[in-house]
């Protein structure tokens, strides 16, 4: 018989009928399973040989999984299970969180966002991931069911290294909740790559901003960065300057030159640390400068 | 005379889109078995010893083949230095060595592909390393490490031309422009993967369904290689995903028919198949020859260049493959289709352990086009003279003389062909010559993006150059009483997407005055058709025009001569060529010619160093165009291939070890990357050989497009970039940002 699926070894699919079932099973066959949602970084991996798990446990409708909702005082909460282009597509999203529906709309192609998952995305924890410095910055927190209950976790402390983060054997990311962001925030995602569609970021530059009074410069930046360093990356030195000084070019460029210098990318085929570095440069001062002019329109 | 002209519908084209048409990989017989490869993944190394009996011993293993068990272990096209298997016990000598990495060391015939695959990993193949040489220059050295030392030296294949004194020509110009040129890998990325099944049919051929370029050829390879006579090997061409060139070597025939053959004499007969992943395709077959192309040029302040010197350098990677054709083009090529009086050209292809270079879209010109159209545009902007206009001052002409000291064959319409896509482009003819578009580089709106046009253009040949026995058959058969009710074509030539069937179909109907729905295609079996030459050199419609309708006129004859059926069998054979004179390079070389003029408009973002292409404009004479949406659909993808090569595709080996094995390492354009339209211009002055006065067309568009691309990029940038890929960070390297920045 032809394999249907060449590369791809065998694997058993598990659907667990419960939380607490699907966890049991992960906790227990700890290192050859994992859950899955979109799979669809989990498949390639397993056909590169990268990841050998005997089972896959598939955690797509289990309780609060399966549920994307909006609301006003709270914000907004995507369950695990639910595809990037469900998220892209409501109108509260695209109104509230307009930097989450841009970046989404980076990621890979559109036949891939009807199965990729943004929790899917976070918890991959690729320092390339597309969507995670916009969830980032939006103060994601991710609902975590483990053996102890359900915790949260907040994303800004989430990432430990490429593909680790603070989830052990057991634990079930069942949704992310994104509170409902400053009035009048603007945002901007870049990603640079080789193609237009399809390539994972060279760099990714995600910056947010709105005006704040309590803040010498009078407005708050956020900047996240993708694929310079082990994990998703915040400029903190960056932001600080941009809450304290007169927001103009100068200013603009001082920080992108912080940005540049507070990562360490690598080298690989896609590109050079050196070429990385250079773009985290432009692209931050790029993201700073649009932003910046749209809030000064707005005002 | 309504169907030569018309884009009539495809003839493959309902079953394609309805899926219903069988690629080699789809194709099932009963009581089949598969088939694995174990490659040898290391570039240069002897094999000590292959333990087998581990992976024999799996159950639902048939067989394990290696070197031992092929009959005469060598093949190539031309010059059969590759072993089918590499190992000890070998029938040829050396070839107990692997010199890529896509050398094929065993073969494991299992029940299920996934026994094949696991039963392929528990083979022990013990290695002895040997030097690793991946750079061409260093092949070249005396004291090299040689791959192939039956063959004393690592140069395959060298040619000359000496036309004139170029030493001389040089005194007399006011301009000279020297440059040194490097251009790079390309894969072919055809949709298809390699695949097919090999079995023994009902007559006891050893039969190999598979896609290629040339079945006959296929067929010459297995059955030396099996030690068969000719008719005891049979290759069927379903239908073909791509080729470009690259099928036109061998990569799972011989093996599917060894296996096939073997088994049967085990008593064994079950058909046994194969289809290769993505990646054993990346490293499997051949890619484009990367040519390291130094360059000297000379010209009058008059513009008449005078004098041209070029030394390239292409490697060969490991095996021959058909580097001496294509080096044999790039040779004639690297002067551009231009007549200068003085030239001279040292050329050399050099085995190293790289990944085997060979046939790609092109064949060589595309190399020497780039290094020829940069020197040109050079040349111009240092005489301050137009690009277009300088070209028409040493373009050829009817009846112009060649580098190679001979005329080229008549219909030469480069002049044409060059003012039409100059005219589209928005060049102006001026009573002070050719001017060009006005576009502002720098929108002060945007400073860091930057605008720049550029022009190149190219001749290419149709059909085997330089001596190579160049023929192609055709049957045609007339059905009926009163009418003809049915007409059957039997030819061998290989529609590897191109559409090379359905012009088969409308030649035949045109000659015969039938309609489209009368034609019966009997194509591509070595068993009922006879031999068609290659899918290749642009040569399918131009040979296999000429020989269908030379077999339908002869049909037609016996028709009217109340012959019932009436049978035409023709076969074509173009006026002669001559190899290179090994002193002075004197031949004849090529019976046709194509002609193309491209221009690019981009917009280069300084800060990102990402590149657009915002217009592109071709024009090429096709001759006549047969089917014309065919052949808009060869310019467009012609030139979104050679916009890949140009711009994004970047195959990167290193210790000639590919790193870009991939289709998310190794990239090619996207819908999005592309321009959003190509602007094809379809010129048609009649070759006065072709058929209907066609020309061959599929490379042509491909030809020039690097260096329009490339001098549009010096437009918008002020620098003058003589390597691509353009990547991003060529761009920034170029412009001097990366350098600074990695001082911080
Ligand atoms: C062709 C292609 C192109 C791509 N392009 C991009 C791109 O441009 N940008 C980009 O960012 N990504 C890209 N990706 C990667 C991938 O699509 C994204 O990371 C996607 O968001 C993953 O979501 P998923 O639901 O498919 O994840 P899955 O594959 O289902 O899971 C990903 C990881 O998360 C873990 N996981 C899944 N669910 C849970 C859970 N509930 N709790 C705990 N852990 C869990 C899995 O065990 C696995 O380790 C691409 C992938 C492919 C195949």
């Amino acid at each position: 018989m032809q394999n249907p699926h060449p590369g791809l070894p065998e694997i058993e699919y598990i659907k667990p009928a419960s939380l607490e079932e699907a966890s049991k099973f992960l906790a227990a066959h700890a290192g050859e399973a994992r859950p899955f949602l979109g799979g669809t970084d989990t498949f390639v991996r397993l056909r590169d040989g990268a990841w050998k798990d005997k089972y896959l446990v598939d955690v797509k409708g289990l309780d609060g999984t399966a549920q994307v909702s909006f609301d006003p005082e709270k914000g907004l909460t995507i369950g695990a299970g639910v595809a990037m282009n469900r998220v892209e597509a409501m109108p509260e999203v695209r109104e509230h969180y307009p930097l989450l529906a841009e970046a989404i709309r980076t990621v890979a192609s559109y036949q891939l966002r009807n199965r990729a998952t943004i929790v899917g995305n976070i918890c991959n924890a690729s320092p390339a991931g597309d969507t995670i410095g916009a969830c980032m910055l939006y103060g994601g927190v991710l609902k975590v069911f483990g053996a102890d209950g359900v915790r949260e976790e907040p994303l800004d402390t989430f990432f430990k290294g490429p593909g680790k983060t603070n989830l052990k054997p057991g634990d079930i990311a069942l949704s992310l909740t994104l509170p409902l962001p400053p009035r009048g925030h603007v945002g901007r995602y870049i990603k640079v790559a080789r193609n237009k569609l399809g390539d994972l970021a060279i760099v990714g530059v995600s910056v947010l901003a709105y005006p704040d009074a309590t803040l010498a410069s009078g407005y708050r930046f956020l900047i996240a960065l993708a694929s310079v360093a082990p994990v998703p990356l915040r400029v903190p030195a960056a932001e600080k300057v941009l809450a304290e000084k007169t927001i103009d070019e100068a200013t603009i460029a001082e920080a992108a030159q912080i940005a540049m210098d507070s990562c360490s990318p690598i080298d690989d085929v896609r590109g050079s640390a050196q070429y990385r570095k250079l773009m985290v440069r432009n692209m931050t001062r790029r993201a700073l400068t649009e932003v910046w002019q749209k809030l000064t329109q707005a005002a | 005379m309504a169907i030569l002209g018309q884009s009539v519908q495809r003839v493959d084209a309902l079953g394609k889109v309805t899926g219903k048409t069988l690629y080699p990989g789809d194709l099932n017989f009963p009581n089949q078995v598969y088939m694995k490869v174990y490659f040898a993944r290391r570039p240069h190394a002897r094999i000590v010893s292959i333990d087998t009996s581990a992976a024999e011993q799996h159950p639902g293993v048939l067989a394990v083949f290696t070197a031992k068990d092929v009959p005469v272990n060598e093949y190539g096209l031309g010059i059969f230095d590759q072993p089918v298997l590499c190992g000890p016990g070998s029938s040829k000598p050396y070839a107990d060595r692997v010199r890529f990495v896509g050398d094929q060391v065993a073969l494991v015939v299992a029940e299920t592909e996934e026994i094949a695959t696991h039963a392929r990993d528990l083979i022990k193949v013990v290695y002895e390393d040997l030097p690793v040489v991946d750079d061409p220059l260093e092949a070249m050295q005396e004291n090299a490490t040689l791959l192939h030392p039956d063959r004393g030296s690592n140069i395959l294949t060298k040619y000359r031309i000496r036309k004139g004194d170029v030493e001389k020509a040089f005194s007399t110009a006011d301009v000279i422009v020297e440059g040194e040129y490097i251009t790079p890998v390309q894969e072919h990325v055809f949709l298809q993967p390699e695949a097919g099944v090999g079995l023994i049919d009902e007559e006891g051929r050893v039969t190999v369904y598979v896609a290629g370029q040339w079945a006959h050829k296929d067929q010459e390879q297995i059955a030396h290689a099996l030690g068969l006579p000719l008719e005891q090997v049979r290759v069927i061409y379903p239908a073909i995903g791509g080729a470009f060139g690259g099928r036109e070597d061998m990569s799972v025939q011989i093996i599917l028919a060894l296996a096939a053959w073997r088994l049967h004499q085990r008593g064994i007969d079950r058909p046994v198949k194969i289809v290769w992943s993505r990646e054993e395709s990346i490293i499997g077959h051949h890619k484009r020859h990367p040519y390291r192309i130094r360059t000297r040029w000379g010209a009058t302040k008059e513009g008449k260049i005078v004098a041209a010197e070029v030394e390239l350098i292409a490697d060969s990677g490991a095996y021959a493959y058909t580097s001496p054709k294509v080096l044999g083009n790039a040779t004639l090529m690297c002067t551009g289709p231009y007549e200068i009086p003085n030239v001279k050209v040292d050329s050399y292809a050099v085995y190293t352990n790289n990944i085997p270079n060979g046939a790609f879209r092109g064949f060589g010109g595309p190399q020497a086009a780039f290094a020829a159209e940069m020197q040109v545009n050079k040349l111009a902007e240092k005489l301050g003279m137009d690009p277009v206009e300088l070209r028409m001052r040493n373009i050829l002409r009817e009846g112009s003389v060649l580098s190679v000291g001979t005329p080229i064959p008549k219909g030469v319409s480069i002049e044409k062909v060059l003012a039409e896509c100059a005219l589209k482009a928005g060049w102006q003819k001026t009573e002070m010559g050719w001017k060009a578009p006005d576009i502002q580089s720098i929108d002060p709106k945007y400073p860091h993006l930057r605008r720049g046009i550029g022009i190149a253009c190219a001749f290419k040949n149709v059909g085997f150059s330089f001596g190579a026995p160049e023929q192609c058959w055709a049957t045609v058969e007339l059905i009926g009483k009163a009418e003809i009710e049915t007409v059957r074509v039997y030819h061998a030539g290989a529609d590897c997407g191109q559409g090379a069937h359905t012009v088969f179909a409308q030649i035949a109907a045109e000659t015969l005055g039938v309609p489209m729905e009368k034609i019966e295609l009997i194509v591509s079996d070595t068993a009922t058709t006879l031999n068609s030459g290659s899918a290749s050199a642009s040569r399918m419609t131009f040979m296999a025009g000429n020989a269908i309708k030379g077999a339908a006129e002869l049909a037609l004859e016996n028709w009217n001569n109340e012959e019932r059926p009436a049978k035409g069998t023709y076969q074509y054979r173009p006026p002669k060529t001559t190899p290179y004179d090994p002193e002075t390079g004197k031949s004849e070389p090529n019976f046709a010619y194509g002609y193309v003029a491209e221009a690019a408009e981009v917009l280069v973002d300084t800060e990102t160093g990402q590149i657009e292409v915002n217009r592109f404009v071709c024009a090429d004479d096709v001759g006549k165009a047969v089917n014309p949406q065919q052949v808009i659909g060869q310019i467009e993808g012609a030139v979104v291939q050679a916009l890949g090569y140009t711009l994004m595709e970047n195959f990167i080996q290193k210790d000639a070890v590919p790193l870009t094995t991939t289709l998310s390492t190794y990239l090619i354009p996207t819908i999005l990357d592309i321009p959003e339209k190509v602007e094809s211009i379809v010129v048609e002055q009649p070759d006065p050989i072709g058929p209907y006065g066609a020309r061959g067309m599929g490379e042509m568009p491909y030809m020039a497009v690097a260096p329009a691309v490339c001098t549009a990029v010096k437009m918008a940038t002020g620098v003058w970039i003589d390597e691509f890929p353009l990547t991003p960070e060529r761009i920034l390297d170029a412009l001097g940002e990366l350098e600074e920045e990695g001082e911080a």
